[in-house]
């Protein structure tokens, strides 16, 4: 499969001449280790320059782990209308992203769903609502 | 609400072109039909530019230039004139030339980038781009008619940051948290970094009062203030990572004056004896050029200018508290990234194994 590109690859093509997204994707995560959970959340922390969310996650051995995903910016999400009441603890959530290089139970929470199949971080700002 | 329709359809035209390119490539992430309610919205105001604009006084008779801004559509423009304007100034590129190099820059953005998306496989989510399909107010940054260059850097300088680079790269790219960038650490990106637009963060609130005039920037949550009158810069001894600002209005335009630079955010190679001087110049009821000369005479034999707008923005849509340490986990991973790999290479050497580390830049995020 073609080598992802990176985020910080994706912001030197979108912003040109100017400064990137604040960390390197490449630095922190792995874009060869996708990882793929389904499991309830147990903890946000709607915080700068990221936002963090934990999923308890059944093991296959009935065993619980409990994942740590990161997310945008609280202000880049709010402008798109969407605030902390979106994750909301004990929902249950799919989380698809790429784990941490340091091999912990980290990952870059890219795309966050419902059972149901509707995407969590998915909304227009609020004056176009 | 027919530009958000056609807005919508845009971005709905560019993402098939982007799902287009992938299937080419056999990629299957996107089979998933695009759901139009997964797309990210664009809301920003068209600049309106009047000529001879002269805008309001405030109460104590400073001309009014305060309020929140955005300069996301301004992303991607390069500094340097396009070679298909060779010979060609600013003012000459005609607004069908400038129309059809933006569309360009829009469908490449999409094609190169497989993995911005909303699904599964991509690094990038699209809902983090504030600056998707950037309407640029113009086709390059420098302003200077002569050959829309930014001037060659003097010997001195090439000599002085590559002696910089070699005193970073005697270290790794993340041995500790002081060889990360100033941005990766939540400090600064500097001036002018601290207006460069980035896919999100591009907010920034313009105040006044009697005597000064303050810019708080969203990223990285940083507030610049600028004395207005003739008082003279601080001491030489005096370094700042945001410089010393000194403000006076000419006509209508505020021009700020900056000093007493660092070493530690030199923006494409400048020195601490940089003098920048900006230009905030309201062209109408909405919109203020703002442009930025480099006056540094230990790296470029000539000052040198680049332009772009600010596009007023509802005061709710200004720069959102961005407060940087509070959960800088990222910077820890980073750290913890960089001794997991080492762990690996030393693995892989006992069994004979050569493995090369990745990759690193610790300076992004200051280019």
């Amino acid at each position: 499969m073609t080598r992802f590109l990176s985020a910080v690859g994706l912001i030197a093509l979108l912003a040109g001449a100017t400064a990137s997204a604040h960390h390197s994707f490449a630095a922190e995560f792995d874009d060869q280790k996708p990882v793929k959970v389904t499991g309830t959340i147990t903890k946000v922390e709607w915080q700068n320059p990221h936002i963090w969310f934990y999923v308890d996650v059944k093991n296959a051995d009935g065993t619980v782990t409990n994942w740590a995903f990161s997310g945008g910016a609280p202000g880049q999400l709010m402008r798109r209308g969407i605030t902390k009441e979106a994750l909301k603890i004990g929902a249950e959530v799919v989380v698809e992203g790429f784990r941490a290089k340091d091999a912990s139970n980290n990952g870059f929470g890219q795309r966050v769903t419902y059972p149901d199949g509707r995407n969590v971080f998915t909304a227009a700002p609020p004056n176009q609502q | 609400m027919t530009k958000q329709l056609l807005v919508t359809l845009g971005v709905v035209a560019v993402c098939a072109i982007g799902l287009t390119a992938q299937q080419q490539k056999g990629d299957v992430r996107t089979a998933k039909p695009i759901n139009q309610s997964d797309l990210p919205q664009q809301l920003r105001p068209e600049a309106k530019i009047v000529k001879g604009y002269v805008p309001p006084k405030t109460a104590w008779g400073d001309p009014q230039i305060a309020g929140a801004y955005t300069n996301s559509d301004e992303s991607g423009i390069p500094f340097e004139r396009p070679a298909e304007f060779d010979g060609k100034k600013q003012a000459d590129v005609t607004t069908e030339q400038l129309a059809k190099i933006v569309k360009q820059r829009q469908d490449q953005t999409v094609e190169r980038t497989p993995g911005l998306s909303e699904f599964p496989g991509a690094t990038s989510p699209l809902h983090w781009f504030e600056n998707y399909r950037a309407a640029n107010s113009r086709a390059w940054l420098v302003t200077d008619d002569t050959d829309g260059k930014v001037p060659p850097t003097l010997p001195e300088a090439e000599a002085r940051n590559a002696d910089r680079q070699r005193q970073r790269r005697a270290r790794g790219a993340a041995d500790g948290p002081e060889d990360r960038s100033l941005y990766d650490r939540c400090i600064t990106r500097g001036i002018p970094g601290s207006m460069m637009p980035a896919i999100y963060g591009n907010s920034y609130q313009i105040l006044q009062g009697p005597g000064y005039v303050a810019i708080k920037y969203e990223m990285v949550n940083e507030t610049r203030i600028i004395p207005l009158g003739p008082a003279a810069h601080v001491s030489g001894k005096i370094r700042e990572y945001l410089g010393d600002a000194r403000g006076h209005f000419e006509g209508s335009t505020l021009v700020v004056e900056t000093t007493n630079f660092t070493d530690k955010t030199a923006y494409r190679g400048s020195s601490e004896n940089l003098k920048l001087v900006e230009h905030f110049k309201p062209i109408g009821p909405n919109t203020v050029e703002w442009s930025v000369t480099f006056d540094d005479p230990h790296t470029w034999a000539k000052p040198w200018t680049f332009a772009m707008n600010l596009t007023k923005v509802p005061d709710e849509q200004g720069p959102f508290e961005y407060a940087c340490n509070e959960g800088n986990y990222g910077l820890h991973n980073i750290l913890t990234a960089a001794r997991a790999e080492e762990a690996e290479i030393k693995a892989a050497a006992a069994k004979g194994i050569v493995k090369a580390p990745s990759a690193q830049d610790p300076d992004e995020g200051e280019k």
